[in-house]
């Protein structure tokens, strides 16, 4: 479903570029959960942003099925992103002036999804995860495993065949971790592919296939690997 | 509309802040007017008649200075081809001793012969405000100009003194915004009683019998009209040729030479104008940037959920069009509050400051917009041009 091929990305340095992705190759079939582990500055935020198209790479490419998404226009892009990328951000980036159900409910604002229909799902999820009594509330007033269930919202209101998750469970206590872990396990068996990417790579149980990312290139890692890390 | 009002309460510092540099720009602009208005006030009254004095210095004061302007002379300006009205005037300074000092701002009396109808073209009657204008034969009664009224605490059916004669107030003119704003407005019977009672020696030489002087010589000046397809400058050129003794001004050249004379007041105006536009609308210009800046991480968000740049660009642009003309109407309504206070206050003598006139208020409300539209137009095309990524980066 989703491959990346020879993915090269370089940053501009102060004295010299940095490259981050040297040659990386990637394939995430639908149902799988993914996860790529990396210490922190190995690149796994920028190979998810590569694989998401919220940025260029200077080299290869991203295949989803049989179109070269890499290559599509900027406005192609967008439209790929929002109809087919779900996106869970380490720091939420719940927009501050709307509230929980208005945050929810932008994702289907771009893609032209019909509103009274996004306002039913976005509730409905809202209420699967817990949060339906907060959907009023502004993210300044949710706690952070709050804004992460409302974020998570977001991120599959148009339900995406491609769920991306940077850091999902970053800064959330067990209790609010393991309940994103769930729902992201739930989204692979339910025929998505998703990828996560996380500096420990135990954090995800049951994933169907864990990679390392150093030096700019990712490596499959086995069970015994993924402990001792 | 409660959508729209409830998505303009995230950007309220944005509002306050556009609304600041809009009062900067309207009220700057304002004085500005204040200063036009004045300007173009004395341009078309002069344009609007002939003005005649007496050839050689004299009491005379304003447009009318000069020497003395007998009523043979005058019967002589009536009689030249092309004249339609001669009305003899005399206009005074109240105050010989200090009103001197600044011409565009003194009070001036003036005297009308009310048996004559007003030859000037553009104000063949003064606006009153409240009261009557004068009438022929009235005797001992004024009408004042609104600044006059105001700074002197003068009401209909007060009273003023002049020269030892008390005058009742029976009409105050609407605020010109120009020279008659500051002038008592008498029948010329009374402004003659008035420039004999000032002038010693004038006093003196009625008094010796050696001029043949009558009442009716006392003038200091007159106003001129023309006939209809009449050109009014080749009038006053016939008049200048045909009667002797008379100082004939063109209404072109005082126009210009009202213009020459208000050269400061007018470089000012571009000056305060151009001050206002600079000073508001880099405050705006800054404001509405920075507020598209500052949502960058925003922008980054809505585009990871699929925006496009023109989805983008053209929320932002509605939000500016909504935010820049919140502002604006803010910004407007702070300046004329500011204007009208400091002017209720400057009343008291007789000041007006600002001019809120509607090309201003209309034109500075679609300054506002549009340079507000364009800088959040230009801001939105920076950012549209990072990469979500990026965008969102540069946001945390």
């Amino acid at each position: 479903m989703l491959r990346g091929e020879g993915l090269v990305k370089i940053y501009r340095g102060p004295s010299a570029p940095v490259p981050v992705l040297s040659g990386v190759d990637l394939r995430v079939e639908a149902g799988a959960l993914a996860v790529v582990a990396g210490t922190s500055g190995s690149g796994k935020s920028t190979l998810l942003n590569v694989l998401g198209l919220l940025e260029d790479a200077d080299g290869g490419a991203v295949w989803y099925g049989d179109v070269c998404v890499s290559a599509l226009s900027r406005s192609e892009k967008s439209r790929y992103r929002g109809r087919s990328v779900g996106f869970v951000f380490q720091s939420f980036l719940l927009l501050p002036s709307l509230t929980a159900l208005d945050n929810v409910l932008l994702a289907g604002k771009y893609v032209g999804a019909a509103k009274a229909e996004s306002r039913r799902r976005a509730q409905a999820l809202l209420e699967q995860f817990g949060v339906l009594a907060r959907r009023a509330h502004y993210p300044r007033e949710l706690s952070g495993g709050e804004q992460q269930r409302v974020a998570f919202c977001r991120a599959i209101l148009n339900d995406p065949p491609l769920l991306l998750a940077d850091e999902p469970t970053g800064n959330l206590d067990d209790d609010n971790a393991a309940l994103i872990l769930r729902a992201l396990r739930d989204r692979a068996e339910a025929g998505g592919a998703v990828v996560v990417v996380t500096h420990r790579p135990d954090a995800v149980p049951g994933a169907h296939a864990v990679y390392a990312l150093e030096n700019g290139r990712l490596t499959a890692m086995n069970p015994r690997e993924r402990k001792v890390r | 509309m409660v959508g729209a009002l409830a998505s303009l309460r995230g950007y309220l510092f944005t509002i306050v802040g556009i609304g600041v540099g809009v009062a900067g720009l309207i009220a700057l602009g304002a004085m500005s007017e204040r200063i036009v208005r004045f300007i173009e006030g004395g341009d078309r009254f002069v344009l609007g008649q002939i003005s005649v004095a007496g050839k050689g210095m004299g009491m005379g004061a304003g447009f009318t200075a000069g020497g003395l302007l007998p009523s043979a002379t005058l019967r002589a300006v009536a009689a030249v081809p092309g004249v339609d009205g001669v009305q003899a005037q005399v206009m005074l300074p109240l105050n010989p001793s200090t009103s001197q000092f600044m011409t565009l701002t003194q009070e001036l009396v003036l005297g009308m012969d009310l048996s004559v109808p007003s030859p000037n073209r553009a104000f063949r009657t003064l606006p009153v405000q409240r009261g009557r204008f004068l009438r022929e034969g009235d005797r001992r009664v004024a009408v004042v100009g609104a600044s006059f009224a105001a700074s002197h605490g003068l009401e209909v059916g007060g009273a003023l003194e002049l020269e030892g004669q008390r005058y009742e107030i029976v009409g105050v003119l609407e605020r010109m915004l120009t020279a008659p704003d500051r002038f008592v407005i008498v029948s010329i019977a009374d402004a003659r009683e008035q420039w004999v009672a000032k002038d010693a020696m004038l006093r003196t030489l009625l008094a010796s019998g050696a001029a043949a002087l009558t009442a009716a010589d006392l003038n200091t000046g007159a106003a001129v009209g023309w006939r209809e397809g009449e050109d009014p400058d080749v009038v006053a050129r016939r008049i200048r040729d045909r009667v002797a003794a008379v100082n004939v001004q063109l209404p072109s050249e005082l126009s210009a030479l009202l213009k020459s004379s208000t050269a400061f007041f007018a470089t000012l105006t571009v000056a305060i104008g151009t001050l206002g536009l600079v000073i508001g609308g880099l405050s705006l210009a800054n404001t509405v940037a920075a507020a598209v800046f500052e949502r960058i991480r925003d922008f980054g968000v809505k585009r990871a959920l699929g925006a496009t740049d023109v989805q983008l660009g053209r929320e932002v642009l509605g939000e500016a069009l909504g935010v820049t003309l919140s502002g604006g109407l803010g910004g407007i309504a702070l300046a004329m509050a500011l204007g009208l206070g400091i002017d209720a206050w400057a009343a008291r003598t007789g000041q007006q400051l600002f001019f809120f006139s509607p090309r201003l208020l209309g034109g500075g409300l679609v300054f506002s917009v549009l340079l507000g539209t364009a800088s959040a137009a230009y801001a939105t095309f920076r950012v549209v041009r990072l990469s979500p990524a990026e965008a969102i980066r540069r946001g945390a």
